[in-house]
Order: C-alpha cells, then structure tokens, then sequence
C-alpha cells in the first residue's frame, strides 16, 4: 500500500492507462513516458526520491557503449543514397533474375535485400525503388498492382536483414545481445524474400499478363553487374565477420562500413552539401530514438516498482492455454495495435509487460525478437496508415493508392506463411546466431 | 505515428517570429555539434580497429572516450528535432481535429512537456554536480563525467525555451484560431509525409536515370 491508499497493481494500471490516453491525444511519446514515470514514482517513492531518480536516469540509461552503435548504422543508410547503390543493386537483379516469370518484381525484392544490407530505413527504400524500379517494370508490360505491391512490401525487408536499428531496439529494451540480435535477422530476411519471390513467380505464372518474363541477359552481362553490388558485399562482410569473429565491437563494424559508404559515395560524387544533410539527419533521428529510450526507460522503471510485470507474468502463465495459443494471441494484438502506431513506439510500449510473460512462457528471447519486428513491419504495408504504400502512390502519381494495397494482399500472405514457418521450426532464426559467441 | 511537415524556422515578422529563428539558430548549431561528433566517432573507430588489429596500439580508453562522446548526439539535437516535429506521437487523433480543439490538444501537449522538462533540468543538474563534487570519472581513462552529464540539463534547457516559445505559438492560436500558424510544427497528413519521404530521398534522381 502506498500513500494513497492504492496497491501497487491499480497505480501500474492507472498508469498504463494514463500513458495511452496522453500517447493518444497527440503527446510525444518520450514527454508522456516520462511524465506519466514521474508521476508514478513519485506517488510511490515520495517527490523527492521519485524526482531524484528520473532525474538520473536519461544520462544513466543513454549513455551506453552498446547505443553508439545507432548513430553508425543510421549513417550508413544516409550516406548509402549518395554511393549509387540501389540502381547497381537493380541492374544485377535485373541481369540474373528476369528470366523468371515475374522476373523483374523477383529482381526488385532482391535488390531491395542488398539494400536492406546498408540500410534500416523501410520507407526511405521504398521511395528510391519507387523511382528505379517501378518505371522498368511497366515498361515491360507489367500489371501496376504487381510493380507497386513489389516495390512497397521490398521496403520492409530492412529492419530484418542487419544492420537493422529497430532490433537494436529490441535488444536494449530487452537487454539481449545486439550482435547476436543482429545476425539473427539476416536468415529471417533471407527467407522472406524468398518467400516473396515465390509468391511473385506463382502470381506471374496464373497471370502472365501481369509479369512477363525477360530475356536476353548473357552472361557477361550479369557478371558485369555485380561489381557495382561491392560496397553491400563489404558491408554485410563487415559486419557479419566482425560479430561472427569478434574482431570489432557492432559499434566499431558499424562505423566501418560507414567509412567504407562514405568513400565510395564520395568517389561517386557525394558533395560537402549532401555530406551536410546526410549527417544532419541522422544528427536528428539518433536523438529522437535517444529521447524515446530514455523516457520509455523512466516508465518502465515505474512499472518495476508497481511489480505489473511480474503480475502480468504470473497471470500469463497460469493461463489454461498451451503457450502456442497465447503467443499468437500476443501476435495478433501486435497486428491491431500496428495498424495505429509506428513501429519503434509501439515495441517500447509492449515489450516491458509482454516480454517477461513471452520468456516465462518458454519462448527464446532472439526469436521473438524476430517475430515481433515481422509483426510490425507488416503493418507498414497494411491499411489504414500502411506507410509504404503511400509513399510508392506519393511517388508515381499515375498509381492510386487502392491498387498499391491490392499489389500488397499477396505479400501479406506470404508473410503470414513466413511466420507460421517460424512459429513451426524456430530453429530458422535461433541456428544462425547460437554458432557465434555471446556479445 | 507519422512525423511532421516542418517550416523552420519562420519567416513571420512579429516578436514571436524572431524569438522562433533566435532559438533556431541555437538548434542548428547544436544539431551541428551532434552531426560533428557522429562523423568524428566513425573516424576513431576506424583508427581504434586499424591501430588494434594492424599495429596492436588500440586508442587508450577509447570506450571511454566513446561515452563521453555520446551525450552530445544523445542529447544537444533534442530541441532542432521537437522544433522540425520529428520526435514520435500518434496523430490519429489529432491529426483529424481542427481549429480550437486542435490547439487545445497542442497547448496541453506542450505544458505536460515543460512539466517533464523542467524537472529533468533540475534533477539533471544536480546528477551532474554530484558527479562534479564526487569526481565521478570513467574506469579505464578517468574521464570525469560531469562535462558528459551536464549535457543533459543544457540540452533541456533550450529545449524548454522552445516550448515555451511553441506555448506562445499555440496560445496565440488557441484564442484566435484564424491566425496564421507561426512558431509551431505543422502536421502533415499521411500524404503530405510520404512525399516528403519520397522527395526527400537525395541522390534518387541520379540513380533513377542511371
């Protein structure tokens, strides 16, 4: 009992409460957070305890080596624009892919992996292949529907295939190595593009008006192609041998694949004033998932105290279900709750309740990692905000957004198969990582 | 959650106007630190694995170093970032209001934050003054701390003037909503986000035609 007379239960719900009623009438996320963890502490620990402590807390919680690692890898995809990357990506995949039914759309989805590799940014991807992709595949006769649904769900593909910040997140939320977190995307990714491709090759085969194979590519063409694909292949060897072998910390890889980007993106004509934008945006983006940190933190600091998510655990696992059913229960309130927020905010509002509960269920902690940010980058492509698509419509005005999210139904498909193959045989993303060394 | 279309700093004439482009400049030059010490932290890094793996001469307390780096990036761009609306909210809700009721969300929104706000810069303050007088230092090169930790209060602290700058914005709106918007971060709506996304994709062009 506290000094209002409450238990320590009803003021953690009063507080989740409070916070989803200031996250809904339009507070930024980190000020709600952190007012709301105030308030709590302070009703439970006095002001002057309370105040003290939050007090402490954005420098305690920010200032951590593990978190430099952020400001690398959002570099990385600043700086990737300006090295010509993603035309070089598409030329290859172009080259060794059009002779696929669907060929083009299958290339489209594997340049967009090779861009995943540099970049975490899904709708920053989603943009440029808008431009490179889409007028390519019309002009080979393509269905809009297909172009448009490619180039949208493609984008996505970044928060799994590393170097990806939102599993950082997870990571430090989680307090779960961001290395092996990291590596554990890439087979994940892999395995949906795949997926994707296949969808996109039995939609072209019923239909193949809507994607009609390409042929003509030598193959000294294709092998021609693959040079300009050299600075993802450094990046993705950077940073795979670095956390593989431990050679460097993810901050030190990170930060070398962005000197190895900005190089070439100078040899290729990067200028001081995009340098200037590039830096000033990640300047910008590195502080607003600081500030989210640190005032989600002071949340769920309040939150330990009230004992909640002990509680929560508890209750979860007294459940007369088999876990099995509970976490596709967890999975579909992920899908509703993706539909209204983004994806950073809404793991930073979850996952202090919802993790523990996952773990004493039984679950390994990387897996669901995995399968969380599957959930939420499907809402990326799904009505009613599903931002991907209104960037692709933004960018080809002649492609109305209905026909963007029509190009989207078979992808979302395919990812609902892609995780029920995770749900089935874990040991997908679980393999890759429990070969290297706890970092 | 979508972000925001920014217009900053205004061109308005009036006082409000002037006090916006005054704390704006601060904001840029802040940011500018932040973006500096990012750029120069990819630079060490790749000298740290260099002189370790090639001349076995690791930086000395290069984690240290790195840590006292990061309260800059961490912290001195949070104000440019609340002044372009790019922190994260969700404007499902107030993202369909208009007028008076819109201001009204906007207005409370920005006195919670002062509230928070405030508090940090107080108790911030004085986490950084007991590591002044305790001579808090880092492990490996003793590094003090209090320059790192009192970033935090002085990163707050022009983030508090802008909010109060954005109240009077606000304010101002929530009495006349027929005024024109000045000192504030406009909403986009979805649309207008994404083609800002899209448009602001440098290099896109190159590549397209390429």
């Amino acid at each position: 009992m506290t000094a209002l007379g409450l238990s320590k239960d009803v003021i953690g719900i009063i507080g989740i409460l409070s916070l989803l009623v200031l996250v809904v009438v339009g507070v930024r996320v980190y000020i709600a957070a952190a007012v709301v963890g105030l308030a709590g502490l302070v009703t439970m620990l006095g002001w002057s305890a309370g105040a003290g402590m939050v007090g402490t807390i954005p420098h305690s919680k920010s200032i951590t080596y593990t978190l430099s690692i952020l400001p690398m890898f959002i570099l990385i995809g600043y700086l990737a624009y300006y090295a010509g990357i993603t035309a070089a990506l598409f030329r290859a995949a172009r080259a060794w892919f059009g002779w696929l039914p669907g060929g083009l759309a299958v290339g489209t989805v594997f340049a967009n992996a090779g861009f995943a590799a540099v970049s975490g940014a899904s709708t920053a991807t989603a943009a440029v292949f808008s431009r490179v992709a889409i007028p390519e595949m019309l002009a080979a006769g393509y269905s809009k529907t297909m172009a448009a649904g490619t180039v949208a769900i493609g984008g996505t593909l970044a928060a799994l295939i590393p170097p990806s910040a939102i599993l950082v997140i997870y990571g430090i939320i989680v307090e779960e190595s961001v290395g092996q977190l990291l590596v554990a995307g890439f087979l994940p990714g892999i395995i949906t593009a795949v997926v994707y491709s296949l969808i996109i090759v039995v939609w072209a085969s019923a239909d193949p008006k809507a994607g009609p194979a390409i042929h003509g590519a030598t193959w000294s063409e294709r092998f021609a192609s693959l040079p300009g694909t050299l600075p993802v292949i450094l990046v993705v060897v950077i940073i795979f041998s670095a956390m593989s072998y431990g050679w460097a910390t993810p901050t030190e890889a990170g930060a070398l694949g962005a000197f190895v980007v900005f190089v070439i993106a100078l040899l290729r004509g990067m200028r001081t004033p995009q340098l200037k934008d590039a830096l000033l945006e990640t300047a910008k983006l590195t502080v607003m998932i600081f500030s989210m940190i640190w005032g989600i933190l002071i949340f769920v600091r309040f939150l330990g105290f009230t004992g909640l998510p002990a509680d929560f655990t508890t209750w979860v696992t007294s459940l007369p279900y088999p876990p099995i059913v509970i976490m596709i229960g967890i999975l579909l309130m992920y899908g509703v709750l993706g539909m209204f927020m983004d994806a950073i905010g809404m793991l930073l509002l979850t996952l202090p309740v919802v993790y523990p509960a996952v773990m004493a269920l039984g679950y390994d902690s990387i897996w669901f990692g995995i399968i969380v940010v599957k959930m939420v980058e499907i809402c990326l492509v799904t009505p009613p905000i599903g931002l991907n698509c209104f960037v692709v419509a933004a960018v080809r005005r002649d492609i109305p957004l209905a026909t963007v999210f029509r190009g989207i139904a078979p992808f979302v498909i395919a990812d609902a198969i892609t995780i029920s193959l995770f749900l089935a045989f874990p040991e997908l993303i679980t393999w890759l990582p429990s070969l290297m060394a706890k970092g | 959650m979508a972000g925001h279309a920014a217009e900053a700093p205004s061109s308005d004439r009036s006082a409000l106007g002037a006090a916006d482009r005054f704390v704006w400049r601060i904001e840029v030059f802040l940011a500018y630190v932040s973006a500096a010490c990012i750029f120069v932290l990819m630079f060490i890094a790749v000298v740290q694995i260099v002189g370790r793996k090639l001349f076995n001469a690791p930086i000395f307390g290069y984690i240290d170093m790195v840590e006292i780096a990061m309260g800059t990036f961490a912290f001195l761009a949070i104000s440019y970032c609340e002044r372009l609306g790019g922190h994260v909210r969700m404007e499902l809700l107030v993202g369909n209001l208009r007028g008076r009721l819109l201001w009204l969300f906007e207005t409370t929104g920005v006195i919670v934050s002062l509230f928070i706000v405030g508090v940090l810069i107080y108790y911030g303050y004085e986490h950084a003054m007991r590591a002044f007088t305790a001579g808090d230092s880092t492990i490996d090169a003793e590094y003090p701390w209090w320059p790192s930790k009192l970033l935090v209060p002085l990163s707050f602290s022009v983030l508090w003037v802008r909010l109060l700058i954005m109240l009077w914005g606000y304010l101002r709106l929530l009495v006349d909503p027929g005024l024109k918007p000045v000192a504030v971060p406009l909403m986009a709506s979805v649309e207008e986000e994404a083609l800002r996304e899209a448009g602001a994709v440098p290099g896109a062009e190159e590549n397209g035609k390429a």
